[in-house]
């Protein structure tokens, strides 16, 4: 036989062979057994997905929350004298009530009356409140950025500190500092606030030029005409007349804030009521140089801190921050 | 019988009633290739059920890419060539030669007429072809199986596939002159 021979005759064979026996008698059981074998570990995982889930909702972070005053209402359910706020429920007071929340293990926020606020997240870097309206005290004892509260105007962020925080239903705020430094921030701008000052927030502008607590109104008038109103240089004038040394943070603020033409001016002014720091030159403030606006907010942070924590210890020298002598 | 698509569908769904049909079907095509694969009787029937078994486990897989009796096809050649791999029966084909009745296809080969003693006989010649020279022959000859499809199913050289062909193609135009 050659191999075209051979192969004719591979191409005579049958494609079909049927088997000797009907093999489906020796199939069928299997099927049913490994169906069976099937559901048993979908049904294991079923059951541990089920203990995971609900481990889950057991474990899963919350905060402690105490009524102060009042009937406060957490989800839809009336405080009446704590509860558990978790991930997404809301706490909501109403004219008459107040509560207090335990942040975690870093601190406690009281929640005024007339307040509206969610917990957006409670991971341990990353405490964070969303505040709808109406007021919080904070106060956080950690490390710098582990707080956040998040309004209609930007987030507040914690550097270690105390303070009122406020938003109307505009969403317009105002944040005073009470301890420590907070930022608050709306995409790329932001305001370093400082114990002892205060800053105002619009939606869709964020935080105003902060302003220590016993700022002239005129000044305080001013600083709101340039940051809400379109003050533009106008309002910038006013500022640098109406500024004292102990507003040198709304100076250091305005440098960054005015238009580059005014720049010179305002660092004239801020340098005549601070003098600035050994490094900082005018060209590099003027130029918004990271290091040497570091450099000057450094001693600008020293002033303020000595004199407000001193305040009716010593006479503090606003423009040097050391102990002011009479002669 | 409903058309075969409906089958697979019905299958897929979980209808073993359909799967039934679906053996019924396929399963002449199915033995036939276990049986040249391996060349024993007895392992081509232990070979069809675990294919059907483990078609039952993958049917849900099979997406319509391709003919369902292609698909099937090669699940067939992995079953058998995994089987092989796993507890390397190759003695079994000394049984084989020494018990002509397990032996393909003697009684179930095509009808008696003129071809059916060579068909018989080439049956055979092909179940005695050593197992590599055996899987390649009937892959490539019978099947219709490219030398690089061969070469990665049963995870050979695409060389050693033509090599292993070529003998047995030899062997086999020797045992039938004789």
């Amino acid at each position: 036989m050659n191999e075209d021979e051979l192969l004719r005759a591979v191409g005579r064979l049958p494609r079909s062979i049927e088997p000797p026996r009907d093999l489906w008698p020796g199939i069928e059981p299997r099927l049913q057994r490994r169906r069976h074998w099937y559901w048993i570990p979908l049904a294991v995982a079923a059951v541990l997905a089920l203990v995971v889930i609900a481990r889950s909702i057991q474990t899963q972070p919350a905060w402690d929350v105490t009524m102060l005053a009042g009937r406060p209402l957490l989800g839809n359910t009336r405080l009446a004298a704590s509860g558990r706020l978790r991930v997404g429920d809301w706490l909501q007071t109403d004219d008459s009530s107040r509560a207090l929340i335990a942040i975690g293990h870093i601190g406690q926020v009281e929640v005024k009356p007339g307040t509206r606020l969610q917990l957006v997240a409670a991971r341990r870097d990353d405490h964070r409140l969303a505040l709808a309206r109406g007021g919080i005290d904070a106060t956080v004892d950690a490390m710098p950025r582990l707080f956040f509260v998040d309004t209609p105007a930007g987030t507040a962020i914690d550097l270690g500190c105390a303070y009122t925080l406020e938003t109307d239903s505009l969403g317009n705020g105002r944040l005073h500092v009470t301890r420590g430094e907070v930022e608050f921030e709306t995409g790329p701008r932001s305001s370093r606030v400082l114990l002892g000052a205060i800053i105002q927030t619009r939606p869709a502008i964020g935080p105003g030029i902060p302003y220590v607590e016993d700022a002239p109104a005129p000044l305080a008038r001013a600083l709101v005409a340039f940051d809400f109103e379109n003050g533009g240089a106008r309002a910038a004038r006013t500022i640098l007349a109406l500024a004292r040394a102990q507003d040198a943070m709304s100076l250091w603020h305005l440098l960054q804030r005015v238009d580059p033409t005014l720049r010179a001016m305002v660092y004239d002014r801020l340098a005549a009521l601070v003098p600035p720091p050994a490094g900082v030159t005018r060209s590099r403030a003027i130029a918004l140089d990271s290091r040497a606006l570091e450099g000057y907010w450094t001693k600008i942070h020293n002033i303020q801190f000595r004199r407000i924590v001193l305040r009716g210890v010593r006479e503090i020298d606003p423009r040097t921050g050391t102990t002011r002598r009479h002669e | 019988m409903a058309p075969p698509d409906d089958l697979v569908a019905r299958a897929q769904a979980g209808d073993q009633t359909a799967f039934r049909d679906l053996y019924r079907q396929h399963v002449g095509r199915v033995y036939a290739l276990c049986l040249r694969l391996t060349g024993n009787s007895g392992d081509a029937e232990e070979r069809t059920q675990d294919v059907f078994v483990r078609l039952w486990d993958k049917l849900r897989t099979f997406r319509g890419e391709s003919a369902f009796s292609s698909w099937l096809h090669r699940l067939v050649v992995n079953v058998v060539l995994n089987e092989r791999r796993t507890t390397g029966r190759r003695e079994r084909r000394v049984a084989l030669a020494e018990d002509p009745d397990s032996i393909v296809g003697a009684q179930h080969a095509a009808p008696l007429h003129q071809s059916a003693g060579l068909s018989i006989d080439l049956e055979r010649a092909i179940a005695e072809l050593p197992e590599g020279a055996r899987e390649v022959f009937v892959l490539f000859d019978i099947e219709g199986y490219a030398h690089a499809e061969i070469a990665e199913l049963v995870g050979i050289a695409e060389g050693t596939s033509k090599a292993q062909l070529f003998r047995a193609r030899q062997l086999l135009r020797e045992k039938l002159a004789g």
